[in-house]
């Protein structure tokens, strides 16, 4: 009889390759406590509090319990996937009491913080998934650190008052888009003269 | 020999453009198309379409004491029939003779005229039901926040000016408009819409209804009686109401299976804190790695908030760049995210309110799709003058019948409440 475990395998983890971290470090600068303001994370490894109700359930979608706790959770998804994290300062997330507010929940009488304890120091949050075009996985490699490099620095050096006018542009060119693809659709299905030559005749 | 006429004419040139209509229709921020896209398409009749729902869990578990211990009773699965049924929605254009005989070609104006017409109409069509998407199931498109009737031009007879959100940005020029009181009870009459500011949330219109005060609702053209029903919109699927109906079933009966998890963003700009509480509530109520088809639709303000927080980049990389740095394109999707999950923006959409959806639970019960109206073939019909006689114009409709469901409320979540930032 075969009697080997059998071992599961819930989450991978992996750290960032020291070299990849200073690269980032080098690029993105540090913030005020001598931080890199940007660092690599693999989404299995970088984990968060989550507090309130919990309701786990099966493989097949049935539930299985409720429960109401605080749990250390992958932060992104998804957790098979480096992700670029950007270091966001204390007065990003409000006061502390915005914050013990607006993230206390009440379960079944029970106060619970749903995100943990206020960020005092800050805290690094999603900037962007290294994924491919269609999501799709891309490794660690020294060419995808180049260009996270070049991401960050180009990041540093637009001014934020910019970002508005991009959205407009995004939207002008939406529009531009449209009306030429239904130009192109119309012209298609209805030719002038049903496709046959003509001159125009004034007069 | 029989003169060919014009509406037979133009009557050829739209059956030609036919098959191309929801090809106009379909543009991936819309949010219509976006439900049409990822979510489920169900052909139904007149009759209502049933939604079953596995509401409550069933079973009763515990300890045991199996020497001899009462092992209790048990309990089932709660189910429950939410219901929908699809709402006519029509677009008439009408087109005068003057318009083609502005050209020197006479045959080539009418088919000129006949597509553009077709497409501004279908435009405007899809920009209509847009608003009406953005509602919360009554077609309520924005609430007087004050009235003015004097020091207006000539044929304005009232200016309203619109409480935010979503002030003016609902409405367009030329709409017919219905004014009814705030509990949705009286329609004190209709007007035409002659002026949308929506960055001063301001609307002019022709007429202003007997009894008409601030707080009173406007709604759009068609609807009638008390408490009418519209198109079933983000507001109405995204709410964490105990009250009232939703798909027929009575919220204060599932009080907590119909309420869509909400963040209150009280009136403070957006925070990376309330955008993580907004996807956990998905997360815990879904399981923690339910969430990777979540998109987190807003509008242009509270997009821009996000940026403004300075935490993602790739939307510089990607919109900012002008082009010069396309080359980083080639690694990055580009794609607009909210701590991970896309962004999808939209003029029309709340400006206080980010509203996680996982659009595969979203569906649309469709009676008839976006169409020409059709009456034995003929899509184009005359216009009669007080006369009798015919009218020198003619005029087409676009139809559509249908109505958006959500089988899973707590599948999505929001944040609203948020402050508009400065600008807008």
């Amino acid at each position: 009889m075969n009697a080997l475990p059998h071992i599961r395998v819930t989450r991978e983890t992996y750290e960032t390759p020291a070299g990849i971290s200073e690269r980032l470090l080098a690029a993105g600068g540090t913030n005020l406590y001598g931080e890199a303001n940007f660092r690599v994370v693999w989404g299995g490894s970088r984990l968060t509090w989550m507090g309130g109700r919990w309701t786990d359930r099966d493989e097949s979608g049935n539930v299985i319990r409720e429960t109401i706790e605080t749990r250390r959770v992958p932060k992104y998804l998804p957790v098979e996937r480096w992700h670029i994290e950007r270091w966001m300062p204390a007065e990003s997330y409000g006061s502390p009491e915005q914050w013990e507010a607006q993230t206390t929940e009440v379960e079944d009488g029970i106060r619970i913080l749903a995100l943990g304890p206020y960020p005092a120091r800050g805290e690094y949050e999603h900037c962007f998934t290294l994924n491919g075009a269609n999501g799709e996985f891309l490794p660690l490699s020294p060419a995808a650190c180049d260009w996270i490099v070049r991401a960050v620095a180009w990041a540093k050096r637009q001014p934020r008052r910019e970002q508005g006018g991009a959205i407009a542009a995004r939207e002008a060119r939406r529009n531009r888009d449209w009306n030429r693809d239904a130009d192109d659709m119309l012209d298609d299905a209805v030719p002038a003269f049903h496709g046959a030559q003509f001159v125009g005749c004034v007069g | 020999m029989t003169q060919m006429q014009n509406a037979q004419s133009v009557a050829l040139q739209l059956e030609k453009v036919r098959d191309k209509l929801p090809l106009l229709y379909e543009r991936d921020d819309i949010l219509l198309t976006m439900i049409q896209q990822r979510g489920d398409v169900e052909r139904v009749s007149s009759r209502n379409m049933r939604l079953p729902l596995q509401i409550r869990p069933g079973g009763k578990a515990g300890l045991a004491n199996m020497d001899g211990g009462d092992l209790g009773r048990g309990s089932g699965t709660v189910y429950d029939v939410a219901q929908v049924t699809p709402i006519f929605f029509r677009h008439a254009v009408e087109i005068t003779k003057l318009v083609e005989y502005a050209s020197n070609s006479p045959e080539k104006a009418i088919e000129n005229t006949a597509k553009r017409e077709v497409k501004n109409a279908m435009a405007q069509f899809r920009a209509f039901l847009d608003k009406v998407m953005q509602t919360n199931g009554n077609g309520v498109l924005g609430t007087i926040g004050a009235i003015a009737t004097t020091g207006l031009p000539s044929g304005v007879a009232a200016q309203f000016t619109m409480a935010k959100p979503p002030g003016a940005q609902l409405f367009y020029y030329n709409q017919t408009v219905q004014v009814y009181d705030p509990t949705l009870t009286t329609n004190r009459g209709s007007a035409n819409v002659l002026l949308v500011d929506p960055f001063n949330s301001l609307l002019q219109v022709d007429s202003l209804p007997t009894g008409t005060s601030v707080n009173d609702v406007i709604v759009h053209d068609g609807l009638t009686g008390a408490q009418p029903t519209s198109l079933f919109g983000i507001l109405y699927h995204q709410t964490n109401a105990t009250t009232g109906t939703w798909l027929n079933l009575n919220r204060a009966t599932y009080p907590v299976e119909l309420a869509t998890p909400a963040v209150n963003g009280n009136n403070s700009a957006i925070t990376p804190g309330a955008v993580r509480l907004a996807i956990n509530k998905v997360r815990k109520s879904l399981g923690s790695n339910q969430v990777s088809k979540l998109i987190a639709y807003t509008a242009l303000e509270q997009e821009h908030q996000w940026e403004q927080l300075g935490v993602t980049i790739s939307q510089i990389i990607k919109e900012g760049a002008g082009g010069r740095a396309s080359d980083l394109d080639l690694l990055f999707t580009g794609e607009k995210t909210m701590a991970g999950v896309p962004i999808k923006s939209s003029i029309n959409a709340n400006q206080t309110r980010v509203d996680f959806l996982d659009l595969s639970h979203w569906g649309r019960a469709v009676m008839q799709d976006i169409d020409f109206y059709d009456v034995g073939g003929q899509t184009v019909f005359p216009i009669y003058g007080t006369s009798g006689g015919l009218s020198a114009a003619y005029i087409f409709y676009f139809v559509t019948g249908f109505q958006v469901w959500n089988e899973s409320p707590r599948s999505g979540s929001y944040i609203n409440n948020l402050a508009i930032p400065t600008g807008y």
